[in-house]
């Protein structure tokens, strides 16, 4: 028990930092020095790059690039871990559910084929017929089990079909961590209201970055708030499961609140932003203008797109 | 003199949906180079009136508006709020919903680009290094502490240079030491760069020290505006209106007539014009407990049956409630690594005794109060609260004697009335009569009329209030309150005085976080200083005030009347208002 509180207690502050290292320690992220048109240009091109793959090596080498972007970018090891984590056991799903299916099949059909003799005993109530179709309904089981234990191999190629879809899925989703994590919000911003998209999303996008650690820690304390106002269940269940049933409740009861408490915020901030001339701002070339001022695309922008292009089609040629 | 004031003249003005006018007649003016403060009872429209100079009013709520408002000799009808910020900036009373950029000069720059200023940059330049915030420009707004967050936020505002600075209830917000501060930094706005300054502000002894004229707003009428002198010495009207004068100026009050005042006639408001003007006590009085204990030594035996004779020094009593052994904590951080806010930390809290805790922001108050609710645990060391370590205890089941009431009210609301959030502990509980002890609680604490209003909607200290009654209605043998009277609220300090008072009865310990000297004096009967480098001291509190470097170490600034023991030689220095009115009329009768 010991153990366990302080696994959650000490890393629940550690993600937070880290989470928080991810989002806004941007200072020495490779992909913040170029231009943030480009990146976001990039981005998107390699969002569809993946798909034009089909063999498992290439897009093994494209994953492992991703990660070192990745790497480059400081992405959070928790997110990281998390997402390495539901691919890998999606994957595991598929050899399990694969012969776990095929075994089912299996006891079904045998089943189906004897009904007739199950049914018989059922109906008469004879204890003799009965213990006929125990001994039916138990090869059946058997049977299945045999099935499940022996086609691994079916599982395995299975898994060999859908192991390239995911890691077309994570490629993406790592390329876009390490895109979003590593670029400052201002620059983010900027690069978009360059490429025309409405100020009011490019403004919400900065808005976001600035409320996010602030609802993080509120939410925290909201939960603490419930824990220290609620009763732990008198039995806590296998493997305590009926506690950690009970904190899942709470930490969903506790966005309602926090929804709440964000919509009040919000009454000032509109206030605020009439003062502060956003509305004002809206149809002003000037304003715009001054805000993407001083964005140039240069060399080493130039070289960063040619250079993963040049490393795609290399993979394409020699692999 | 219209063509640079603000003027309103005959104003009434309604928020639309609503019978009752928010301003009634309101008239007042604000010549340029006033430092005025603007001040008033809770609901009276003080901020509703501020709020028509940068006319967000009519503009932004578009209620009923009668009457003219003129800035400069615009009328603010015929021009826009983004324009007329540029001439009154307005910082408001929840200055963190202000900021809305993710990093300082971002957030600086914000205005200036919105209005397409080439100088952009170095107006946000400018205005940091006014506030003195020049070094900080490129942190994130959230990593910044709330004084610090304060001075952004009159920062974004001086980037448009306007003429006049509105303040809402800097100190509501902010901690004494910070909002002491933002005042000095308003005073040196005022002298060296010539604004206006308009602060709205509930704690006269900053309108004394800082102000030159201030306005009283009443039930949305402007009843009449004088310099501070004269208008903190209206002793009535002050109270009629839930404005507490200055300590000096109430003790000057229950002086015999002619013995506490200034030679023009008036009371003084300030603690050097009080040191100059009260009689000087008689030397050497053999008074050992009177001043220290003065004004409370009723409560006091009444509380714990006369308890004090066997009360042992820190650190030894029979049974201890709460023991911290060895205690070592801190928090990963985004740019210096670990931070060890707690090192090595034994203390002990025994059966019926009123702690403070006192010291500068990052000191560990709240890491200490948050350990023995056991919500996290010590990296090292133990914490045990009524024989159970809180390592090994779900903060659940500490909950059942502990509670926890924290420095802001608006997270202890989970329901969407505040009788439902009172109800809430007894419910999960499975308490019987859950009904009769929440009747009793809201009547304890006249909540009645807010029992069916969403906490979150309600005024801050009504908010504190309601936070105190779900508190109590767990019924705990240990309190611990973290800053209750944060908004140096007179009235909030009133509310948790009174209710620590009548809690007394049934719980053993009380541990409260605080800023608040005032409270801490009148109030406690053991006194924690920490500081960077642990437990400063730990002492009754007439020893801790008696300390001057003690407490300037920590940023704390020792209540008036404190002060004024200093200044006048009264030792040791009276802890409230009344033991200083008996120490001065002792040595005159």
């Amino acid at each position: 028990m010991t153990y366990l509180d302080e696994l959650t207690e000490i890393s629940v502050a550690d993600v937070k930092v880290d989470l928080l290292r991810t989002a806004y320690d941007n200072d020495r992220a490779l992909l913040n020095t170029f231009d943030p048109r480009v990146v976001l240009l990039w981005s998107v091109l390699f969002v569809i790059v993946p798909w034009l793959f089909y063999d498992t090596l290439p897009l093994a080498v494209m994953l492992a690039a991703a990660f070192v972007l990745a790497a480059l970018s400081q992405v959070s090891k928790y997110l990281l871990a998390l997402l390495l984590f539901g691919q890998v056991t999606n994957v595991g799903f598929f050899v399990v559910m694969v012969p776990l299916v095929g075994g089912l099949l299996r006891a079904g059909g045998y089943l189906a084929a004897n009904a007739g003799a199950v049914v018989d005993s059922l109906v008469a109530l004879d204890p003799a017929v009965f213990a006929e179709s125990l001994s039916i309904v138990a090869t059946a089981a058997s049977r299945g089990v045999t099935t499940a234990l022996t086609s691994q191999e079916v599982g395995i190629d299975a898994v060999g079909a859908v192991v390239p879809f995911f890691l077309k899925l994570t490629i993406i989703s790592v390329i876009s961590l390490a895109v979003f994590s590593a670029m400052s919000p201002q620059k983010i911003s900027q690069g978009m209201l360059r490429l025309g998209v409405p100020r009011q999303l490019t403004f919400a996008i900065a808005y976001g970055y600035r409320m996010m650690p602030l609802l993080v820690e509120e939410y925290h304390d909201l939960v603490n708030s419930f824990r220290l106002r609620s009763k732990v269940p008198d039995e806590k269940g296998l493997l305590r499961w009926r506690y950690y049933a009970y904190l899942l409740t709470l930490s969903v009861k506790a966005f309602y609140p926090l929804i709440f408490n964000v919509a009040k915020r919000a009454r000032v901030t509109v206030e605020a932003m009439e003062t502060k001339g956003f509305s004002h701002s809206l149809g002003d070339p000037k304003s715009r203008e001054l805000r993407t001022d001083g964005m140039m695309v240069r060399t080493r922008d130039v070289s960063f797109v040619f250079g993963s292009l040049l490393f795609v089609a290399a993979l394409w040629v020699f692999l | 003199m219209s063509e640079t004031s603000i003027v309103v003249d005959d104003l009434t003005f309604r928020y639309p949906g609503s019978d009752d006018p928010v301003l009634r007649d309101a008239s007042v003016t604000i010549e340029p180079g006033e430092f005025t403060a603007v001040v008033g009872g809770n609901g009276s429209g003080k901020t509703t009136l501020c709020k028509t100079f940068n006319g967000l009013i009519p503009q932004f709520f578009e209620g009923r508006f009668d009457g003219r408002v003129t800035v400069a000799g615009t009328d603010t009808r015929e021009s826009d709020v983004a324009e007329l910020s540029r001439h009154v900036g307005y910082v408001f009373q929840d200055f963190e919903n202000q900021l809305v950029q993710s990093t300082v000069r971002e957030d600086v720059e914000f205005a200036p680009l919105n209005h397409g200023l080439d100088d952009y940059a170095e107006r946000a330049t400018r205005a940091l290094e006014t506030v003195g915030l020049a070094d900080l420009d490129d942190r994130f707004i959230w990593e910044l502490s709330g004084g610090q967050q304060h001075l952004v936020a009159l920062a974004s505002v001086l980037a448009m240079d306007p003429e006049f600075v509105v303040v809402d209830e800097p100190a509501a917000q902010l901690d004494p030491h910070n909002a002491r501060k933002t005042y000095e930094q308003l005073r040196w706005l005022h002298e060296a760069h010539d604004k206006t300054v308009v602060v709205i502000e509930h704690h006269s002894e900053f309108v004394a020290d800082y102000c030159d004229d201030m306005v009283l707003v009443s039930e949305g009428g402007v009843a009449w505006k004088a310099p501070v002198e004269e208008g903190l010495n209206r002793l009535d009207d002050l109270l009629a209106h839930d404005i507490h004068p200055p300590q000096v100026t109430g003790i000057a009050d229950d002086l015999p007539a002619g013995s506490g005042t200034t030679p023009d006639g008036r009371y003084p408001v300030t603690v050097d014009e009080a040191a100059a003007t009260f009689p000087a006590p008689t030397a050497g009085r053999g008074r050992p407990r009177t001043a220290a204990d003065g004004g409370r030594g009723d409560s006091r035996t009444a509380a714990d049956g006369g308890a004090d004779a066997v009360r042992s020094p820190p650190g030894g009593c029979g049974e201890p409630l709460v023991e911290l052994t060895n205690v070592e904590h801190g928090y990963p951080t985004l740019r210096e690594g670990y931070n060890r806010v707690l090192d090595g930390l034994d203390l002990t809290f025994c059966a019926g005794e009123r702690v403070a805790l006192v010291g500068a922001n990052g000191a560990g108050k709240s890491t200490l109060l948050r350990l023995i609710t056991g919500l996290e645990s010590p990296d090292g060391g133990t914490v045990s609260v009524l024989g159970r370590d809180t390592s090994e205890t779900l903060p659940e089941e500490l909950a059942d004697d502990t509670v926890y009431i924290h420095q802001n009210p608006e997270e202890m609301f989970v329901e969407d009335t505040v009788r439902k959030d009172v109800a809430y502990y007894l419910e999960s509980r499975g308490a019987d009569d859950v009904d009769d002890r929440v009747d009793e609680i809201l009547d304890h604490l006249d909540l009645e009329n807010l029992a069916d209003r969403d906490g979150r909607l309600l005024s801050l200290g009504q908010q504190r209030r309601a936070s105190l009654g779900i508190g109590l209605a767990t019924d705990p043998t240990i309190v611990l309150l973290d800053e209750p009277t944060g908004s140096l609220d007179l009235q909030s300090r009133r509310e948790v005085t009174r209710m620590l008072g009548k809690a007394e009865s049934r719980v053993e310990t009380v541990l409260v976080a605080s800023h608040d000297l005032q409270l801490v004096a009148s109030w406690a009967d053991r006194v924690i200083v920490m500081g960077e480098s642990g437990v400063l001291a730990d002492a009754p509190p007439a020893a801790v005030f008696d300390d001057p470097e003690l407490l300037a170490g920590t940023g704390l600034r020792p209540p008036q009347v404190v002060e004024l023991s200093d200044r006048l030689d009264v030792d040791p220095p009276a802890l409230t208002a009344d033991a200083m009115v008996d120490a001065l009329t002792e040595g005159s009768s």
